[in-house]
């Protein structure tokens, strides 16, 4: 019976506004920043991880996680919903794609399925809109034949390094997905509490053709701009969607075996990134 | 009564040449001993270069290749692109699984290019989406232990485009000439990189 | 997987019931064996597939990835093992990725022989389940009806008789990889020779703690000799009666492509 009764706690303003979304947004406006850039061979999330008091252990703490091998998310907003949002979207690329096809879901796909997760929780009964925005970052292989993405590249006139994305062409892909449902693809953008002044920096930082290693420098540049805190390996978070980590397979002799594109940074690689900036 | 697989009759062979694919059905539809058409053919496309061959209880033949347009169609309103022939393998398969316990009376057969690589690619399935990948050839139908002694026999490596069509045809038209069930001309498509080549062999009609 | 669809299965029985045959199912026929050496695990199969008398594929894999720790040879019904296999796969991988730990070898057993009661046999997967984990090493049997066991040697299938009978004569506690290799591709030729649902080549996974190192076609003692005589037909054998050429780059002309202008685009989504 109760559920017979259970109202969308989402309705519309007289005025057409979705206050509940706003609220949500608002959230995802108090959260710890995070950023995402695309670069020409792979993509780089970054965040701060914050703790409350100095006596938490940072080190049991993870706010970008690996969705599918290729394909890994960050957030900013409410935690525990983001926990919510990374199984589901986990179970969704098994279930609605890789159960079905023996392949993973597409970037594109997975951040459309994460969507509507996101949309039905501003339009069922007895539940409130998930209170993150995330970044999506995923590398797609693209069903076109090399030679035919090249010969497009130069009927455009424009010589780009490398392919820059898209489900056809496949490379590297970047989405942000709100509370809402709705979904953006970027080349750089920002969520959380200082995503204005971290989408100007990037604004001024990001240039065309930029390789990996470009961006996670800029990435740790627009965060110091950002950040509260100190800088340090236990204090950021960083994932890269890169080469295929064969390393990281731990099967030998599979025929068509690719290592996982997406993996995150470990503490001591980003302090020597740091100490290059 | 037969097998629900011998009622209508019915062939389909698949080959990989060199850069290119062969994949070839009868056109017979029968009702155990009486032929009903002869115009019954058991191919199916569902992109540039995917294709489907289907034998088996000629209802099921009609549904399931009706199924898989369907959910074809959807995958390319959904992802923007076209199936790739080893997708579609993996979707034919994971579809018969479903209804392990009440199986759609066919034996597909898979054959396509691969877009990025241009790679051929063929496979068949039992009813219940065992995939069977082949290097070679693949069979399925009521005359398929004929198709594989004719195949055995018949196909070698590095096959061109005009030497694959000799060689699934005579494979083809030997074979369902040795089946009473099987027959009445056939179909035969020969898949390469940008072009498809469909051809209407002459068979016996009796 | 949510399950199984039904839908059928009225239409199938009816027609059984009035004497119809079932669809013959693609069968592994197959030898399977596993075998624990100091330092990992090793398991083996054949590559014949039948469909009853016919050898349906002459070289398909028998050995299925679980995870990269963990790999299961399959025997019984192909269909039924490629699928067990991959829905405890995907399970376990989940799993995996929500407890930020390695999967364990029991962990597979247990979801596998759930997996397999709950069918009540009708899910014919007979898996020898091999890997190594944090507890250590591990190889177990689990046969269809969800009974399992755990030994040092295992063989499984319908050539399980011939490859145990190696074991039987040959084994010893104390293996090194390569004695367990040999071991093990011995195990699956008697097999091979001796048992008609085996045949073809030998496939072997070698499970450490640091990687698995898979060996497709280890041994092929059937290679088939190259045929001293072209069968290759000269070009217009075939009497063709009708020829239709669709060439990739004629599509266009049944398609016409209208350029959106930028008030006629999209204005679906409003932005608050």
């Amino acid at each position: 019976m109760a559920d017979r009764y259970s109202f969308s706690l989402t309705t519309f303003s007289p005025s057409g506004k979705l206050v509940q979304i706003e609220y949500a947004l608002n959230a995802v406006n108090q959260g710890v920043t995070a950023l995402g850039i695309k670069a020409t061979n792979g993509i780089v999330l970054a965040t701060e991880k914050k703790s409350s008091s100095p006596l938490a252990d940072p080190s049991s703490l993870s706010k970008i996680s690996l969705i599918t091998p290729n394909i890994g998310m960050v957030y900013s907003g409410m935690g525990p919903d983001y926990r919510v949002l990374v199984d589901r979207a986990r179970k969704v690329s098994h279930t609605g794609y890789k159960r079905i096809y023996n392949e993973y879901p597409p970037t594109r796909i997975l951040v459309q399925d994460v969507a509507r997760v996101m949309q039905e929780a501003t339009q069922s009964g007895g539940v409130r809109p998930y209170g993150v925005s995330l970044l999506i970052a995923g590398w797609d292989e693209g069903i076109l034949p090399e030679e035919e993405i090249e010969a497009k590249e130069g009927e455009e006139g424009k010589k780009l390094s490398g392919k820059t994305g898209g489900i056809l062409k496949g490379g590297p892909m970047l989405y942000q997905v709100d509370p809402s449902g709705s979904y953006f693809p970027w080349k750089a953008t920002a969520i959380g509490k200082s995503a204005t002044t971290a989408k100007t920096f990037l604004e001024k930082r990001y240039t065309e053709g930029l390789e990996l290693e470009d961006a996670v420098h800029i990435a740790l540049l627009t965060l110091k701009e950002t950040i509260e805190g100190e800088m340090n390996g236990e204090t950021i978070e960083i994932g890269i969607v890169g080469p295929p980590a064969d390393h990281l397979l731990g099967v030998e002799g599979v025929e068509g075996a690719v290592g996982p594109r997406f993996r995150k940074l470990t503490p001591q690689e980003i302090e020597d990134y740091l100490t290059n900036l | 009564m037969s097998s629900p697989f011998s009622i209508n009759g019915g062939a389909c062979v698949a080959m990989v040449g060199k850069d290119c694919v062969a994949i070839a059905c009868d056109l017979r539809l029968g009702l155990q001993a009486l032929t009903v058409s002869n115009n019954f053919p058991k191919i199916f496309q569902y992109g540039d270069n995917v294709f489907l061959g289907l034998t088996g209880l000629a209802t099921d033949v009609s549904t399931v290749s009706d199924l898989f347009r369907y959910k074809v169609n959807m995958y390319r309103l959904r992802e923007e692109r076209q199936i790739a022939p080893r997708t579609f393998a993996n979707l034919v398969s994971s579809s018969l699984y479903e209804k392990r316990f009440g199986p759609w009376f066919v034996s597909p057969v898979v054959a396509g290019l691969d877009p990025k690589t241009g790679q051929p690619f063929i496979c068949g399935f039992d009813s219940i989406g065992c995939i069977d990948f082949a290097k070679d050839f693949i069979v399925s139908g009521t005359a398929s232990e004929q198709l594989f002694g004719m195949c055995e026999s018949l196909w070698e490596p590095g096959l061109d485009a005009d030497q694959l069509f000799e060689t699934i045809s005579q494979s083809l038209l030997n074979a369902v000439d040795r089946d009473a069930l099987s027959g009445w001309g056939a179909h035969v498509y020969i898949i390469e990189k940008d072009k498809v080549t469909k051809r209407l062999l002459k068979g016996r009609q009796d | 997987m949510p399950g199984f669809d039904f839908s059928n299965y009225n239409r199938n029985a009816a027609l059984h019931a009035r004497g119809v045959p079932l669809p013959k199912a693609t069968s592994t026929g197959t030898t399977i064996v596993g075998c624990i050496y100091d330092g990992g695990v090793v398991i083996a199969a054949d590559t014949r597939a039948t469909s009853g008398p016919i050898v349906a594929d002459k070289n398909c894999e028998k050995l299925h990835y679980i995870s990269p720790n963990i790999w299961c040879a399959g025997a019984g019904t192909a269909a039924d093992t490629e699928f067990t296999t991959a829905i405890i796969s995907s399970q376990l991988e989940l799993h995996s990725l929500s407890t930020g730990r390695k999967p364990r070898v029991v962990t597979c057993m247990t979801l596998l022989k759930q997996h397999l009661f709950r069918y009540q046999g009708h899910i014919g997967a007979y898996l020898v389940v091999a890997g190594v984990d944090p507890t250590g090493t591990h190889l177990f049997t689990v046969h269809a009806h969800g009974s399992t066991d755990k030994l040092p040697y295992v063989t499984m299938g319908s050539g399980s008789l011939a490859a145990m009978s190696v074991f039987e004569t040959q084994w010893k506690s104390k293996l090194t990889q390569d004695e367990a290799v040999k071991l093990c591709a011995d195990a699956i030729e008697a097999g091979i020779w001796n048992d008609l649902g085996s045949g073809s080549n030998v496939d072997v996974a070698i499970i450490t703690a640091e990687k698995t190192t898979l060996k497709r076609n280890y041994i092929k003692p059937n290679e088939r000799t190259q045929k001293l005589k072209s069968y290759a037909f000269p070009k217009g054998t075939t009497a063709v009666l009708n020829e239709k050429i669709i060439r990739k780059q004629d599509i266009g002309n049944f398609v016409t492509i209208h350029d959106l202008t930028e008030e006629g685009g999209d204005k679906m989504e409003v932005d608050t």
